[in-house]
């Protein structure tokens, strides 16, 4: 038994959490599982590696049905950070999810990292040529020239099938009623659906909420990558208001109005003539 | 709050390329001189930056489809046949 | 509190995507992708993102139902299967097999697919089957 199995054993017979998110082997799939009291001796097969699914998202629906259960789950930096955010919006109490931290992305205190998310798959001639470069920092995609920059976002968003995938798949989107689905908002029965408002709208939407995970680029069927755009909708959060989504328990710059203005409106953005 | 959105909507309008073409501002209904200058200006502004980039892109996409990224140029039997003149000529506006 | 999650294939078209279902105290709530599926590697389109809603919907037929004057009035299985019997075979003397087509659903199970091509070739006598999932 491995020591985060029997650390789940004891923490589910102590009582500390009524059940255990984590993952476990089927078929040869490592797929997410709940362990429970009732089920014990089902903690010996409990296993960590790179599988990523939103945790933190199952969690919600179980607080949502049962508001004092007691949920534990193993947590990269990613879920942490997601379950700061869904603590901050208020779909779970403080301290009502107990986490035992895994390993996640590299850094200099973690040699031993488990992500799918370590080696990005290189972009392929075409998405360099025509599309973004998912890859990329974004200060390289702030250097193109502004028309090429749109031609480019252009070609990525045109390529959406609208499979809602990267709305469904976030641990931190959980609105009953969605834009998205608003049909006086985004117009329906066309492929691609109105771009770029679609992605926009999500874009906006994910300010001072979205908390890098990457699973919407990585649930993507078009392979948008979504994460350059949602990291740079943070990237402005943090330069205009020095918000660092996920962080703490703060509530983000939208959402509170402040003792006084601290802005002053802005006026036009230079634009060069390109 | 709108501040706040608006000057982020800016920001994020400009990473796609589209920057210069939100303003806002606040105008009370006794300031008509201000909102006089400001739709003047803004329209001036909008009129050197061009017609929107949106619509042609929407247009563009659909040539996309039909176009042959890469010209045919193997032995003469493998070209397609040319296309009889149908004698009809489409209007290219 | 009962949350499982199940392993299945998406029943909508051929393709075979991996998803994962989210049943949490019996009752479907959500559909996933199966990440490391080999079909779809964590992706899906949005009918399988969408599969748990039609096991939930209320829109669902659970009875059999007969046209009668314009509408539909609940009947038990042995009346809608003879009524059902009784205008297939008018159609059938009057315009002959073919005049029947027989459309199957992704949303059975394999074999009630099987009984439902040999019940049109066999017992109707017409080719004409066809289902949603042929992609």
């Amino acid at each position: 038994m491995t020591s985060i199995q029997q650390q789940v054993h004891t923490w589910l017979e102590e009582g500390r959490v009524d059940i255990f998110l984590a993952y476990r082997m089927v078929e040869g799939h490592p797929l997410p599982h709940a362990f429970t009291r009732e089920r014990i001796d089902e903690t010996d097969t409990l296993v960590t590696g790179p599988a990523r699914y939103s945790l933190e998202k199952f969690a919600t629906h179980i607080a949502s049905r049962y508001p004092d259960a007691k949920i534990g789950m193993v947590a990269r930096d990613c879920n942490q950070r997601a379950l700061n955010v869904l603590q901050v919006w208020n779909q779970l109490k403080p301290g009502q999810v107990d986490t035992v931290p895994v390993n996640c992305c590299p850094s200099l205190l973690k040699p031993h990292a488990d992500c799918s998310y370590l080696e990005p798959k290189p972009a392929g001639h075409v998405k360099l040529e025509r599309g973004q470069d998912p890859n990329q920092s974004l200060a390289q995609a702030d250097t193109l020239p502004r028309a090429e920059r749109f031609d480019r976002w252009m070609y990525e968003f045109s390529k959406c099938i609208k499979c809602y995938g990267c709305r469904n798949i976030c641990p931190v989107c959980f609105c009953k009623d969605c834009s998205l689905e608003h049909p006086d908002l985004i117009g329906t029965g066309h492929l691609p659906p109105d771009i770029p408002i679609f992605h926009l709208v999500r874009a906006v939407h994910m300010a001072g909420r979205c908390i890098d995970c990457g699973l919407c680029e990585d649930a993507c069927p078009a392979e948008i990558p979504l994460r350059l755009l949602y990291r740079k909708v943070n990237a402005i959060v943090k330069d205009l208001f020095g918000y660092e989504t996920g962080s703490g328990d703060t509530l983000p710059p939208f959402s509170i109005l402040g003792d006084k203005p601290t802005m002053s409106p802005q006026p036009l953005l230079a634009v060069s003539q390109e | 709050m709108t501040l706040k959105r608006m000057t982020f909507l800016q920001h994020l309008l400009d990473f796609m390329g589209l920057a210069g073409r939100l303003h806002l501002e606040w105008i009370s209904s006794a300031e008509a001189q201000r909102f006089v200058a400001t739709v003047t200006g803004f329209t001036e502004t909008i009129r050197r930056l061009g017609p929107s980039p949106l619509r042609s892109a929407a247009l563009r996409r659909y040539d996309n489809i039909s176009a042959a990224p890469v010209p045919c140029s193997g032995p003469a039997s493998l070209q397609p046949p040319a296309m009889p003149d149908s004698g009809i000529q489409i209007a290219n506006g | 509190m009962d949350l499982k999650f199940v392993p299945s294939i998406c029943s909508y078209c051929g393709t075979g995507c991996g998803v994962l279902f989210e049943v949490l105290d019996g009752e479907l709530v959500g559909t996933l992708p199966m990440k490391t599926h080999p079909v779809n590697h964590g992706k899906l389109c949005i009918k399988g993102w969408n599969l748990h809603e039609h096991v939930n919907s209320p829109l669902r037929l659970k009875h059999p139902l007969v046209k009668t004057f314009g509408r539909f009035t609940k009947v038990d299985w042995d009346k809608a299967i003879g009524v059902a019997t009784d205008r297939l075979k008018a159609v059938i003397a009057a315009h002959g097999p073919d005049s029947v087509g027989i459309l199957v659903s992704a949303k059975m199970t394999n074999e009630e697919n099987y009984l439902a091509q040999k019940f049109a070739r066999a017992v109707i006598g017409t080719n004409n089957v066809d289902h949603c999932a042929r992609l």
